[in-house]
């Protein structure tokens, strides 16, 4: 096959269209996956603890949200409730940590984490995710202006988690001057969770009561992380692509000599179209591939970067790569055939004139 | 037969060549003369279908070119091209370079002509792995294996050494003698001896 020979033969050239086409897609893989990453890392926290949230009514980040905790005891007398708890969520310097999270809880919701050693924390106690553990060797920290005594710690999958610290929920309250972020709400199997978030609503005119599922959904944050992510991605997308096509278009227009020499012995327009075709196909298929696996590497390694504090996680979903393998492969022909269909235009000795200047 | 009527080609207000009257018999050695500038090639490229002129009729065995459906094909099928700079595929090896222009029906001449023009032994070489004049004898097996009606050359000899030369010389006027039409551009006064016409461009005119 002449495409596949064409390759073969002309390596460095071959090498950096291959380079330039999985760089462009590895960066439109990380961009997409980091930004999903995030934004499932925070999915994770809060779905996995309940099907209610209660949070302050009109706030557009749970880190400003301030919800009365004696609901709590309210909450848990509705029929249909198994169980609910209270959570802080705020940030902070830990040691030589520039920022970390830091969760308070109720007793009842530490189960949620992976104990590794130590109890619920005391007034004064911390637990420190295995991440964090792992850069500070300390018994005591320092968290605002207070030293806590290092209690024991844990271990979450959840990226935010696994590098912050977990406290009493009273402790939190007087750092963050907070009673509590948000209130999780488990409801036992079957139960309509409607009717119970009407009879929750009905507590306090400042509360805001929603299905976790829908949380999730209309979350601000969220959408502001998905809007810029997407922005981000889709400027990466672009300069990838165009990347791409813009390499793809040079060699073509390096090669019209070549060209100019096929259709001068006889080849036709669609002989030296088709096999260009290949040429392209072959490589991009290649690149994109070798980019996916990149990609997945890199995606496998960025939790364990102890600097990273497990912060930066990422995951493919399956529509991103389907849909980056398209566009890879649809820009990539567009960036050689579009030349290609100019070029095998031109008279052959025009093209073989070109190629020589 | 080849029959320009009345052909000009122009580049804006440049003139390349002014109505040019060429009549080229079947198995005639033509030699077009002429300084660098003076159109030679330019009406190789258009006698040969690889240009199309601004103005003028070509006529190529009672087909006009403007009738010609198909000009690759016609090419592969009738025309045989030598170059200056051989224009070898350098990702092709020799014996694929000279297959590139193979018609399916003829494939058994690139055996023949590999034995003929002495260069079997460098089938499976790359077009950089071989000298001048191995690649100028390459470009004459690619020109003949369809045994065309009518080769073409330009400057086919102005990379060559005196001998090398001789042999591509030798070879068209073989080609001729087998009744290929062969139409030269040079300005190697020494084809002169091979040709049956010698026809000599001055600024773009035939003198």
């Amino acid at each position: 096959m002449i495409a596949l020979k064409a390759l073969s033969k002309n390596k460095f050239k071959s090498l950096l269209i291959f380079s330039s086409i999985t760089i462009a897609v590895m960066a439109i893989f990380l961009i997409s996956a980091v930004s999903q990453g995030i934004i499932g890392m925070y999915s994770k926290m809060i779905k996995t603890d309940g099907d209610i949230i209660v949070t302050q009514k009109g706030i557009a980040d749970t880190f400003f949200s301030n919800v009365d905790i004696k609901l709590l005891e309210k909450i848990s007398n509705i029929d249909g409730v198994k169980s609910s708890y209270g959570m802080i969520v705020g940030a902070s310097p830990i040691a030589h940590i520039p920022i970390a999270g830091v969760y308070g809880t109720t007793k009842n919701h530490l189960a949620h984490y992976n104990i590794l050693n130590g109890n619920y924390p005391e007034l004064g106690e911390v637990l420190l995710g295995s991440n964090l553990a792992n850069q500070i060797k300390q018994d005591k920290v320092k968290i605002g202006s207070k030293s806590f005594k290092v209690s024991g710690n844990f271990h979450s999958s959840v990226g935010f988690e696994d590098g912050g610290v977990v406290m009493n929920i009273e402790d939190a309250g007087k750092l963050f001057s907070r009673s509590a972020s948000f209130l999780l709400v488990s409801i036992d199997k079957g139960k309509n969770v409607d009717s119970i978030v009407n009879k929750i609503l009905k507590f306090n005119n400042d509360i805001e009561v929603k299905t976790t599922k829908n949380f999730i959904k209309e979350y601000n944050q969220f959408k502001i992380i998905e809007n810029s992510s997407l922005v981000i991605s889709s400027l990466a997308f672009a300069m990838g692509l165009m990347g791409i096509a813009s390499v793809m278009s040079m060699i073509v227009n390096s090669r019209k000599e070549e060209f100019g020499i096929m259709r001068a012995l006889g080849k036709s327009r669609v002989f030296i179209i088709k096999n260009l075709f290949f040429e392209t196909l072959i490589m991009s298929l290649t690149a994109y591939l070798f980019a996916l696996v990149l990609s997945l590497i890199v995606l496998m390694i960025l939790p364990n970067i102890e600097i990273l504090q497990g912060y930066v996680s990422g995951s493919l979903s399956v529509e991103i790569i389907v849909y980056v393998l398209i566009s890879t492969i649809f820009m990539s022909l567009l960036g050689s055939l579009i030349p290609a269909w100019i070029a095998s235009k031109t008279d052959p000795i025009l093209l073989i004139n070109q190629g020589c200047s | 037969m080849i029959k320009a009527t009345n052909i000009s080609h122009f580049y804006g207000d440049d003139y390349i060549l002014h109505n040019i009257e060429i009549e080229i018999k079947k198995g005639e050695f033509v030699f077009l003369s002429g300084d660098s500038g003076s159109g030679k090639s330019t009406l190789l490229s258009i006698l040969s279908t690889l240009l199309k002129p601004s103005r003028g009729n070509l006529i190529i065995d009672s087909n006009n070119l403007d009738s010609i459906k198909n000009l690759d094909i016609f090419r592969q099928e009738n025309i045989g091209f030598v170059f200056q700079f051989h224009y070898l595929i350098n990702y092709l090896n020799i014996y694929d370079n000279i297959a590139l222009a193979c018609l399916d029906t003829k494939k058994e001449n690139i055996e023949k002509l590999l034995e003929k023009l002495n260069i079997s032994d460098l089938a499976l070489r790359f077009p950089n792995e071989i000298s001048g004049g191995q690649r100028q004898r390459v470009a004459m097996a690619r020109a003949l294996v369809n045994d065309p009606k009518t080769i073409f050359a330009d400057e086919p000899t102005g990379s060559l050494d005196s001998k090398n030369s001789v042999i591509v010389y030798e070879l068209l006027s073989l080609a001729m003698r087998n009744g290929t039409t062969v139409i030269v551009a040079s300005h190697d006064m020494k084809i002169e001896k091979y040709a049956t016409k010698t026809i000599r461009l001055v600024d773009g005119k035939i003198q």
